[in-house]
């Protein structure tokens, strides 16, 4: 090697750190869309079941998402996390972070899936019934959509929200680490913890930034369907 | 035929409906009328099984709407309704309104449903607006698309509920000329409405219903125009 | 099957530790609330008034609360500020950034909440012969208040369990007393479930309460 060999260690920020960033904003958006699509699967049969206005389903589900909407999420971190290991099954803590994520962002959209299914005119499901379409049609190809479409603004703020939520899965030492974490890995390496935490809080503010022009551009498209002429 | 005997309906503890007994045959137009609250909306929805009843019963061509075995979304085909307000689909399209139908209840092809649709949409005057949304249509243009609609499943038999009485007074006509066209053909309809005019133009029997009963009921030019009762006096003073 | 014996006395024994937390948590809620309102309403009423500089600022603020993830503004406050010669203990670093957050969400509700409150309400206040002040004190605050108070509510219970971030920087909330406490005994399940619990009845309480306040406040 010559006169400019480079240190074995470095102190300064590099392309490697970059990197390891890079991947955590991939890993936050891969938690982020996998538990939202999961949790929105769950809310929207939970808020559905939530209309049926049967006691005996009523109360489960609003003591689940009650007690969801009560205890801090890390807590439910570390408590899903060792109701797996007390229950003998071996599930990698990023996995264990996502079924919470899950099951955390599932409730919220489940109240929001059911004030949207409330938002529907008796009439317009009563017309649907009218024309002979069974209960599950009207659920299926009218109000759903109607509802869905209605309350799509307050999901889009539970994803925004959720993104963010994902970084608290940090307490589980999950691998690999998400942005947050990989952030805090590198402060920890090099400490810079300003530069660092801008650069991250940078890219917190562009991906929540795609995800609201997202929700913005859909919402747009949809006035009209909700009824709204622009 | 539609035929209601000796029905009561209530919710909760508030009875609504305290025995009617109807007959309407084929091809008849009766209208409907009565103070707000007289259960007028709810006759209607008790006809095609939207409400269930307590006792008594209402059968469609024969067939009981609610007794435990019949198929009630096969029946209700045959039964079209229309409400007062907020019974297009939003989300749809004119032409999908009129085509959902026919596709997801009658098993139509698409392209079936569709030539289905576009001569419903025809016959209440909106072609020009088969892509336009709910949203862009005036109150008299969506009431037109709910009667299409529901004619597009091929009912025998038609009920309105006040259709006319959520739009604005320049609107309300082309409504009903819509009506008139549909008995003109010879549809069977009950029609709730506060058109006392207009339902005794064409009405073949109106129908007065005070708390919850049928307190009078005959052709217009008695129930209208020679009220036997003095309650159908007091109604009609005060919407003529 | 589960071979797992629970054990909750190790939780009993400990338990003012625990309550000691439990103090801390409210102490920051009720703190990082009444700075985020007293906040809130000064930027709400200057995003509604359009003053240039100001009211850029205090978009900026907004959009900073919204759009990055409360821890990371946690970490902010306490290792970030040092840049600036500026350290502050765990304690200041969570009450400071859930204020900052709870200022940021706050001014929406009540920037939404004052445009919600249409322009004829007010002009009909005016024309009943009110000055400005009265019809704020009389026509269009009570009516604010009644539109806020849902989310206001639904803000004070996120800042309260949004007090558990700092477990993460060491601070000794419900949170982070229980961690320490567990990290003792190695009995994580019993005792976070005991902090769940408690977390559970201090929401259902402030949400109780708060019910019953708006039940007298907005009697009729
Ligand atoms: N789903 C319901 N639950 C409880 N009460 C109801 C329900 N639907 C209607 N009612 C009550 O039943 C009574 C009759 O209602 P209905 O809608 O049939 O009256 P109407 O004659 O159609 O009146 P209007 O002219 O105002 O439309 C009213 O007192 C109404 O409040
Ligand atoms: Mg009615």
């Amino acid at each position: 090697m010559g006169s400019t060999a480079v240190p074995l260690y470095s102190s300064g920020f590099s392309w490697g750190d970059f990197e390891l960033m890079l991947q955590g904003a991939g890993i936050t958006l891969v938690l982020t869309l996998l538990s939202g699509a999961a949790g929105t699967a769950l809310g929207i049969v939970v808020g559905w079941a939530r209309t049926l206005d049967r006691w005996y389903i009523t109360y489960p589900l609003v003591g689940y998402i009650d007690v969801i909407r009560s205890v801090p999420l890390i807590i439910q971190f570390i408590l899903f996390n060792s109701v797996f290991a007390i229950l003998g099954f071996r599930i990698s803590p990023f996995w264990s972070g996502m079924f919470t994520l899950s099951l955390y962002i599932g409730g919220y959209v489940a109240e929001v899936v059911k004030a949207g299914i409330d938002s529907v005119p008796r009439n317009t499901r009563r017309a649907a019934r009218g024309l002979g379409m069974s209960y599950f049609q009207d659920l299926r190809y009218v109000t759903l959509p109607i509802g869905v479409k209605a309350v799509f603004p307050a999901w889009i703020g539970l994803m925004l929200g959720l993104m963010k939520d994902t970084s608290l899965i940090a307490v589980l030492g999950a691998t690999p680490p998400e942005l947050l974490r990989a952030s805090q890995i590198i402060i920890n390496r090099i400490q810079e913890p300003l530069l660092i935490l801008l650069g991250a809080g940078v890219f917190y503010f562009v991906m929540c930034a795609v995800i609201s022009r997202f929700g913005g551009r859909v919402e747009a498209r949809w006035a009209i369907e909700r009824g709204v002429l622009r | 035929m539609i035929e209601i005997q000796d029905v009561r309906k209530s919710f909760d503890t508030l009875e609504v409906l305290r025995g009617i007994d109807l007959t309407v045959e084929k091809g008849e137009v009766v209208c409907i009328i009565g103070a707000s609250g007289s259960g007028k909306s709810t006759l209607l929805l008790c006809i095609n099984g939207l409400e269930p009843i307590q006792s008594g019963r209402i059968t469609v061509d024969g067939t009981d709407v609610h007794a435990r075995g019949t198929d009630i979304n096969r029946l209700r085909q045959r039964i079209g309704i229309v409400f007062q307000q907020f019974n297009v689909f939003p989300h749809l399209t004119v032409l999908e309104n009129v085509a959902l139908a026919p596709r997801i209840v009658l098993g139509n092809s698409r392209a079936e449903a569709v030539d289905k649709a576009k001569t419903q949409i025809a016959h209440v005057d909106l072609t020009d607006k088969l892509d336009a949304y709910p949203a862009q249509l005036s109150g008299g243009q969506q009431q037109r698309l709910a009667i299409a609609r529901a004619l597009a499943m091929g009912p025998s038999y038609m009920l309105f509920d006040e259709i006319t009485s959520a739009l604005d007074p320049e609107l309300v006509g082309e409504v009903l000329d819509a009506l008139r066209m549909l008995r003109g053909e010879g549809m069977t309809m009950v029609a709730v409405t506060h058109e006392i005019p207009f339902a005794r133009e064409v009405a073949n029997r109106i129908v007065f219903i005070d708390e919850g009963r049928i307190c009078e009921m005959g052709p217009p030019a008695q129930v209208i125009d020679d009220p036997q009762e003095e309650r159908t006096r007091q109604f009609l003073s005060k919407v003529l | 099957m589960i071979d797992y014996t629970f054990q909750w006395r190790v939780v009993w024994r400990v338990w003012p530790e625990l309550a000691k937390g439990a103090v801390v948590t409210l102490e920051i809620t009720v703190l990082s609330m009444l700075i985020g309102l007293a906040f809130a309403l000064v930027f709400a009423v200057v995003r509604r008034s359009r003053i240039p500089v100001l009211s850029q600022f205090v978009h900026g603020w907004v959009e900073l609360a919204r759009n990055t993830p409360a821890l990371l503004q946690i970490y902010m406050a306490y290792f970030g500020l040092g840049a600036f010669g500026i350290h502050i203990g765990a304690y200041t670093a969570v009450l400071g950034a859930i204020a900052f957050n709870n200022a940021g969400y706050l001014t929406e509700i009540l920037r939404g909440g004052l445009e919600s409150i249409s322009r004829q309400q007010r002009m009909a206040a005016l024309s009943l012969g009110m000055n400005r002040f009265q019809a704020y004190r009389y026509i269009i605050f009570p009516q604010v208040m009644r539109i806020v108070f849902l989310p206001v509510m639904n803000q004070t219970i996120w800042a309260m369990l949004g007090t558990s971030l700092g477990m993460i920087i060491g601070l000794q909330e419900l949170t982070g007393a229980t961690a320490f406490q567990q990290s003792l005994t190695f009995r994580p399940f019993e005792f976070y479930f005991v902090a769940a619990v408690a977390y559970y009845v201090i929401a259902k309480t402030i949400i109780l309460a708060s019910r019953l306040a708006a039940a007298r406040l907005f009697r009729g």
